[in-house]
């Protein structure tokens, strides 16, 4: 468990793109000397995005998980039942969702802009690992039973 | 013995690595569609019955003992209800619930968000030190703190220092103490003595270890004892004997599941971009199961199938009798090692292990099994399974991320 959680409000700010970047995200502000960059809201942190999974901790917030589960991402990623950014509380991914609206730039480890992001809710998910023929190599997050869709953006 | 490349040591090709990967999806996914009433209906049964143990073996102890001639026997009687009470709420309710195997039940109370534990460890913690950095890095050296708990020298790999001497001790120690052992592995003591861990994320840790420790004590060796009035001695004694027995098995269980004769250790080279199939190969190779009925299995926590735990540690255990069946074929099938044995050879062999390792490596020898070996590939000349450095590494290919194949698997197209 390397960095404590912290409140929304308090995660640290990619400079770059003045947006509050998540625990997934993994920066050296944020958990430890991962590395010298700045923070960046840009790319998911793959051993964060693990830990998030087995140690089931908010993938915005860094605190264990409560229920419902809330899963955020893009479109193609809901009607594939295949996310990329962990796990969080529904709190969390609302205020993301809210701080990420209408961003013009590929974020959270989406290859392209997200125009409508999609948040959904489930009791429980199934964390894949990327098999050898997957083109990307990426873990995903496969949401076992929909509770709630909405459609933000 | 630590191996560097799995898929050298089984003498598998990527094929057949992912071959077996695909067929162990399968036995996953059959699982998941037919996961249901039935399970739902096992885990609740299992919940209502430690309820039931704890319940009468509070009462045993508060009323039984107020007689001088029903003392002794409510003693023992409250002592082992009580002991099976906590054994179970930990091994198979506490621990399989946490890895989020009910989760799909969508229970607000048996879900892993939620449960906490009968023991000294806050549940958060469990699931960073266990779900994540036991399970994800398996038996891996430097990584998993699991190998020996930090203070006990379970590799020929980790470098011998006399401390390591009074192995033996520490070992006893660590076993009457389990559960505050376990309540202090989160906090990861060696990297707070090099000064690598956030004091804010320690001070919140230690916190809630006070905080569940204090409730702990308080609710075992004052309330309970306290409601039984002038007998008050009786029942925390037997509440002592209670938590030493939950302790004592607890840690058989868990030694049974990595350090038995067979079991595997890797080195990290073996987690760079490691595909879903390379993962279930090492978690197959790296947890030994033990051998018994289905009432040991319950009082385990099913982590008599650890391999079977390992390959999937969010399905329900009550089927991973049923998943072993399919794993030791597959094993059978591609010649791969499925460790197995009753649980007091599979014990010995740790405990063997730890005595040991407690001296140098030049005074003992190794119990290590031969690697397996394969008809086809048995007159093929023998592996270097040393550490490799960083230039004798595979280099990787970049557009995919596996690795590129080694010799030996060149040899088999």
């Amino acid at each position: 468990m390397d960095p404590a959680p912290r409140a929304f409000s308090e995660l640290p700010s990619d400079p770059e793109l003045r947006l509050p970047v998540p625990f997934a995200c993994g920066t050296s502000g944020y958990g430890g000397p991962r590395d010298d960059g700045a923070p960046t809201a840009r790319v998911l942190d793959g051993r964060r995005v693990t830990q998030c999974a087995l140690s089931r901790v908010c993938g915005v917030c860094g605190a264990g998980l409560g229920r419902p589960i809330a899963f955020l991402g893009s479109r193609l990623e809901a009607d594939r039942n295949a996310f990329h950014f962990p796990p969080a509380h529904l709190e969390c991914a609302e205020s993301l969702l809210g701080a990420y609206s209408g961003i013009t730039v590929p974020v959270l480890g989406q290859e392209d802009p997200v125009t409508s992001w999609v948040l959904v809710t489930t009791p429980a998910f199934e964390f894949v690992r990327p098999a050898t023929e997957d083109l990307d190599r990426r873990p995903t997050f496969q949401p076992h039973s929909i509770l709630d869709e909405r459609v933000a953006g | 013995m630590a191996i560097s490349d799995v898929k050298e040591y089984t003498h598998l090709t990527v094929e057949e690595v992912e071959q077996i990967g695909r067929e162990l999806d399968a036995i996953r996914a059959d699982i998941e569609e037919s996961r249901g009433a039935a399970d739902a209906a096992y885990i609740n049964r299992m919940i209502k019955v430690q309820r039931g143990l704890a319940a009468a073996g509070r009462v045993t102890l508060a009323v039984g003992t107020q007689s001088k001639k029903t003392r002794k026997p409510a003693w023992v009687a409250g002592a082992a209800l009580l002991g099976l009470a906590k054994i179970l709420e930990n091994m198979e309710i506490g621990h399989n619930v946490m890895h989020g195997q009910w989760d799909w039940m969508n229970d607000p109370e048996i879900h892993s968000s939620n449960w906490e534990w009968d023991t000294a460890q806050p549940a958060e913690q469990w699931k960073h030190s266990h779900n994540y950095i036991h399970h994800q890095f398996t038996n891996v050296l430097g990584h998993d703190n699991d190998i020996g708990y930090g203070i006990l020298r379970m590799a020929r790999e980790q470098k011998w220092h006399p401390a390591n001497l009074g192995q033996p001790v520490y070992n006893a120690m660590l076993a009457s103490l389990f559960q505050w052992g376990v309540a202090l592995h989160d906090l990861d003591i060696e990297r707070i003595r090099k000064g690598e861990k956030d004091p804010k994320e320690m001070k919140r840790q230690l916190r809630q270890i006070f905080r569940k420790g204090r409730n702990q004590i308080v609710k075992d060796y004052v309330v309970y004892p306290a409601l039984s009035g002038k007998q008050w001695k009786t029942t925390l004694t037997a509440n002592v004997t209670a938590n030493l027995t939950r302790n004592l098995w607890s840690y058989v269980i868990i030694f049974c599941g990595h350090f038995p004769d067979g079991a595997m250790h890797f080195t990290e080279e073996e987690l760079e971009d490691e595909t879903r199939a390379e993962w279930y190969l090492r978690q197959m190779l790296g947890s030994a199961n033990f051998d018994g009925g289905p009432l040991l299995h319950i009082l385990s926590g099913n982590l008599g199938f650890q391999i079977e735990h390992h390959l999937f540690p969010d399905l329900p255990s009550n089927r991973y009798a049923e998943i072993g069946e399919k794993v030791r074929a597959l094993c059978d099938k591609y010649d791969i090692p499925y460790t197995t044995g009753p649980l007091h050879r599979q014990y010995g062999q740790a405990l063997r292990t730890i005595i040991k390792l407690s001296v140098p490596n030049g005074w003992t020898s190794s119990n290590d099994p031969a690697p397996p070996e394969r008809p086809d590939t048995a007159n093929e000349p023998s592996l270097d399974r040393g550490r490799k450095s960083d230039e004798e590494r595979q280099p990787r290919r970049t557009e995919l991320g596996a690795w590129t194949r080694s010799p030996q698997e060149r040899r088999h197209d």
